[in-house]
């Protein structure tokens, strides 16, 4: 299924057509087909439109009395679709107690169907031999039904919604009221580790299409009473769960109902994945930063709600929106927590210079070889200037084209059917590492420059936001190739600027590094230990994060440990 | 409003292209000047320029792509102009790429160009911005363009390796490391006059195909310096006279002396270290005095002698003192006798006696060659290396 085109970009493709096609509209002969066939559509659509508007009137109706009525409303609404079972049975045996149970077939676990229809057919033939003896549907509820999870049900819509999410809705004759029974059971997935967020020490689970497992998974993380998961609705035709979940005696004040507002304002008809919700309550829609920060990973959500943050799960989807975020997250990985702070710090430190290095490396090189001459010590520029020798392009055509080539590269081994993949990058090394080189197309130095600022892109943990620097690269890039130096700056402090103008959900978006914060830089260039970290950030309610003197030291010999000793040896 | 943003992007994107990258030059498409040799041109009134241009794709192996190379890693051409920017531009009529400066490590001037004045030389070399201060400026009195296109076999580009001697040059101590930075600062000095080193070629590198005719190879010898007054150069120093100069000018601190056994012909090699130069003006009888005192420790390093060395401490160490400060000695004695103050003696008495600088210093050069500087010398031997004599010392 194929997201729709956004009626803009629609209408400007209609307008080229229109443009390039100026006999299209004009050529008098096939005007009275084309209208007719319009003609024809429109009608069908018309009536279409009107059925809808019935079943949505329907929809708000209360249940009736009689099955027969309700079951006609029902087949109305549903139409002919093969996959929406209707099981007649009789309560108790009894023949004038017809029900009907509704289910999507596929959607639900038949086990516990069954387990309704017994407990419905024979339970309620052994408990209480005759049907009369269950006056209402609440009886039948409280009396009857062994499964965990029943809820009553009065509108007719209620029940379909309910029944389209793999419920069973129960219908009995004489009863104006429903009975909705959670049957959810459908083939998922599983656990699985989460395929673009690696790790080497940490849990391996990853989150997975089921909207219910994943707040399981964070759940089991945070068994806190005060980590609230509010349900939400988004989705005329798609119906998709959305959760938000955060904990309610830390999360930033007010963040909460912004986040609800926010999503409150969608109005679309179907979210396929959290990238929809996620363009459309973002701060800065017409940047390339990415000001939402979504991960796989339920220890990734885990901490962002420990630190007072708001996750938001979507149904179908393994991606985890997580607001309020910051620029330098995406840089950080959780490995630097779960190793030593030394390792910690140190491989933060390569990912910064990673980061820098994706970012500039190609802009740089250009900048100095075709501007920049006396900048580049004697010997290199020699070196660079004997690889150059046979090179037919500008330095900036052939960094924009190994660029080009290497991004070809990286799409292509993502695109083609996993069997191939390797061929792709056997055929991708040879060409461009080794083949370009020889023919004297490219310089070695810009193989070797395009590797490492790949490299580097890839060393970042966030792949969403190491996207945004690799668009962000090719302006720089441009620029730098143009005007050099005086180029390189302008593009890279209006990047600066941008940045520091974006706000994520009321934050900065290059906090704590500006504005800047003090306490917050203990977790940001460097990782220190676990037994320092002991604030949150600041937009927490509750700033403390652990206990006094925690780091470990041996005893003092008093056995009280220290600060005891003026009053607890004697 | 959106019309008008459209407009100034749709402008600014036009703009850019009309610069079509202006001012990019790709460093391929660059001769890079590694040395630049002057003399006087044939005509009179006019300069011979020679460049030294580095050939990229021989200096450096390439891997892979075919370099239709000549196997030689330099250019070198030559032009004729009335100034220094005229022969360069000339220099254009036969040189393909764009000549680049900005990498230049040497400056070599003849002697004779050099004795008739360097003004145009220093300006030109200071005023343009895509040459370095820290080029190496030497004079030399074999040919320039002979002295730039030498090959010394252990670098690539001979140009480098003039750098590297200039750079290793404290360990031979012979010659001043004289760059443009220093040349500009004691031409604009009234007083102070500049000292340049002295490169020649000398036939020293065998050959490895014909070892028998020794020194069949010329190779590039930095030895020696060239004194100037004003913008002339007036004479040469000898290696012996340089070394003396480079304790006030570069804080020489180390060296090697030789001096004779305290019994017999044979030689005890001294190096000296940590030597401190202090130059003490004063002012008595409106007469300008310098006190100068050296300072040293030295090691014993190689000893020919045929005796132990025991108790013959002092009688060495007076032999280094006498010897080192005959070495300063001989570098004021040569500094007077070409009326150059190239030991930057009267900065030092300028910066400790500045009202009485304003009447001295517009005589400071006859003031200078009359100076009798006190000259003291205390060197004193801090290890001679345990060694144990054979038997057959007597």
């Amino acid at each position: 299924m194929l997201p729709p085109l956004p009626a803009g970009i629609a209408r400007i493709i209609a307008v080229i057509i229109a443009v390039s096609l100026p006999g299209y509209t004009n050529s008098g002969g096939e005007i009275g087909v084309m209208t007719g066939v319009a003609a024809d559509t429109r009608q069908i659509a018309e009536e279409n439109a009107k059925i809808a508007a019935e079943v949505q009137e329907m929809l708000k109706q209360p249940l009736k009395q009689m099955l027969k009525d309700n079951r006609a409303d029902i087949d109305h609404i549903m139409g002919s679709s093969v996959d929406f079972q209707k099981r007649d049975f009789m309560l108790c045996g009894s023949a004038d107690r017809p029900g009907i149970c509704c289910y999507v077939d596929g959607l639900v676990d038949t086990v516990i169907v069954e387990s309704i229809l017994k407990a419905l057919i024979v339970f309620g033939g052994e408990l209480h031999h005759e049907p009369d003896k269950l006056p209402s549907a609440e009886d039948i509820r409280a009396r009857l039904m062994i499964n965990a999870s029943v809820k009553p049900c009065l509108k007719l819509g209620e029940g379909i919604t309910a029944v389209m999410s793999g419920d069973t809705l129960v219908l009995i004759e004489g009863f104006d009221e429903g009975i909705l029974v959670s049957t959810k059971g459908w083939k998922d997935r599983g656990v699985e580790e989460p395929a673009s967020e690696n790790n080497v020490r940490g849990p391996r689970d990853g989150f997975s299409e089921s909207i219910r497992t994943n707040t399981a998974h964070v759940r089991r993380r945070i068994r806190d009473p005060q980590l609230r998961i509010d349900g939400m609705v988004i989705g005329t035709r798609s119906k998709t769960d959305i959760n938000i979940a955060y904990i309610a005696d830390l999360v930033k004040i007010g963040l909460v109902d912004e986040v609800k507002q926010r999503l409150g304002r969608i109005k679309i008809d179907a979210i396929l994945e959290s990238g929809y919700v996620e363009e459309m309550i973002e701060d800065a829609p017409f940047s390339p930063f990415n000001t939402i920060q979504s991960t796989e990973r339920p220890d990734k959500v885990a901490s962002a709600l420990l630190e007072g943050r708001v996750a938001i799960f979507i149904d179908n989807t393994p991606v985890v929106l997580v607001v309020p975020s910051f620029f330098w997250q995406f840089i950080q990985a959780p490995d630097d927590y779960y190793h030593r702070y030394w390792v910690g710090t140190f491989f933060r430190f390569v990912r910064y210079c990673a980061f820098m290095i994706s970012l500039v490396l190609p802009s740089i090189y250009v900048m100095l070889v075709s501007f920049h001459h006396e900048m580049i010590p004697t010997s290199l520029a020699l070196t660079i200037a004997s690889g150059r020798e046979v090179v037919p392009f500008p330095v900036l055509l052939e960094a924009l084209l190994m660029e080009f080539a290497f991004e070809l590269m990286r799409e292509a081994g993502l695109r083609m059917p996993k069997p191939i993949g390797q061929a792709v990058s056997i055929v991708g090394s040879l060409i461009i590492g080794q083949a370009a080189v020889q023919a004297g197309l490219v310089s070695p130095f810009m193989v070797i420059v395009v590797a490492i600022t790949g490299i580097s892109s890839f060393a970042i943990p966030s792949y969403s936001s190491s996207l945004a620097l690799r668009i962000f690269r090719f302006p720089l890039l441009i620029a730098s190739g143009l005007f050099g130096l005086l180029g390189f700056a302008t593009v890279f402090f209006a990047l600066l600027l941008h940045a520091l103008s974006i706000r994520s959900f009321g934050e900065s978006y290059l906090a704590p590094a500006s504005p800047f914060s003090r306490t917050a830089q203990r977790d940001m260039v460097l990782r220190l230990p676990m037994w320092m970290m002991d604030y949150r950030p600041e937009f927490a309610q509750d700033s403390v994060r652990s206990g006094e003197h925690l780091m470990p030291e041996p005893d003092k010999g008093n056995g009280n440990g220290k600060g005891n000793g003026k009053d607890g040896s004697q | 409003m959106r019309r008008l943003a459209v407009t100034f992007v749709l402008f600014s994107l036009m703009v850019i292209s009309t610069t079509s990258c202006t001012g990019v030059r790709q460093i391929n498409q660059l001769a890079i000047v590694a040395a630049v040799g002057l003399d006087l041109g044939e005509k009179p009134g006019t300069i011979r320029l020679s460049a030294q241009i580095i050939r990229p794709a021989d200096a450096r192996g390439q891997t892979g792509a075919p370099s239709g190379g000549t196997g030689q890693p330099i250019y070198s051409v030559s032009a004729e102009g009335k100034t220094i920017f005229e022969a360069i531009r000339n220099l254009g009529r036969f040189t393909s790429r764009r000549v680049y400066w900005a990498h230049n490590f040497l400056i070599v001037m003849h002697e004779d160009y050099a004795r008739k004045g360097i003004n145009d030389m220093v300006d030109f070399f200071t005023r343009n911005h895509e040459l370095r201060m820290s080029t190496w400026v030497a004079v030399t009195p074999n040919r320039p363009d002979e002295v730039i296109a030498t090959i010394t076999g252990l670098e690539v580009v001979p140009g480098e390796a003039v750098d590297r001697l200039f750079s290793n040059n404290h360990i031979v101590g012979q010659a001043p490391a004289s760059n443009m930075m220093n040349l500009e600062e004691t031409h604009l000095n009234a007083t102070t006059q500049s000292l340049l080193a002295r490169l020649q070629l000398v036939p020293r590198g065998i050959s490895n195909k014909k070892p028998e005719e020794h020194g069949s190879i010329k190779q590039v010898e930095l030895a020696g310096s060239a004194a100037f007054h004003d913008d002339k150069m007036v004479g040469w120093l000898t290696t012996k006279e340089t070394r003396g100069v480079l304790f006030f000018l570069e804080r020489l601190d180390n060296g090697i002396e030789v001096v004779s056994c305290p019994e017999g012909d044979e030689k005890i090699s001294l190096e000296f270290h940590n030597a401190r130069l202090k130059v003490e003006p004063f002012y008595r009888q409106s007469k300008p005095q310098f006190n100068i005192t050296l300072k040293t420790d030295a090691d014993i390093v190689e000893s020919g002698c045929n005796s132990t060395l025991t108790g013959k401490k002092h009688e060495i160490t007076q032999k280094l003192e006498q010897q080192l400060k005959q070495r300063v000695e001989s570098a004021v004695d040569k500094a007077k006798q070409y009326h150059t103050d190239i030991l930057k003696l009267g900065e030092i008495f300028h910066n400790k006696y500045p009202q009485e600088w304003r009447t001295l210093g517009p005589r400071w050069d006859t003031i200078f060659s009359e100076l009798e500087p006190t000259i003291q010398v205390k060197a004193s031997i801090k290890s001679t290396v345990v060694k144990v004599m054979g038997t057959k010392v007597k």
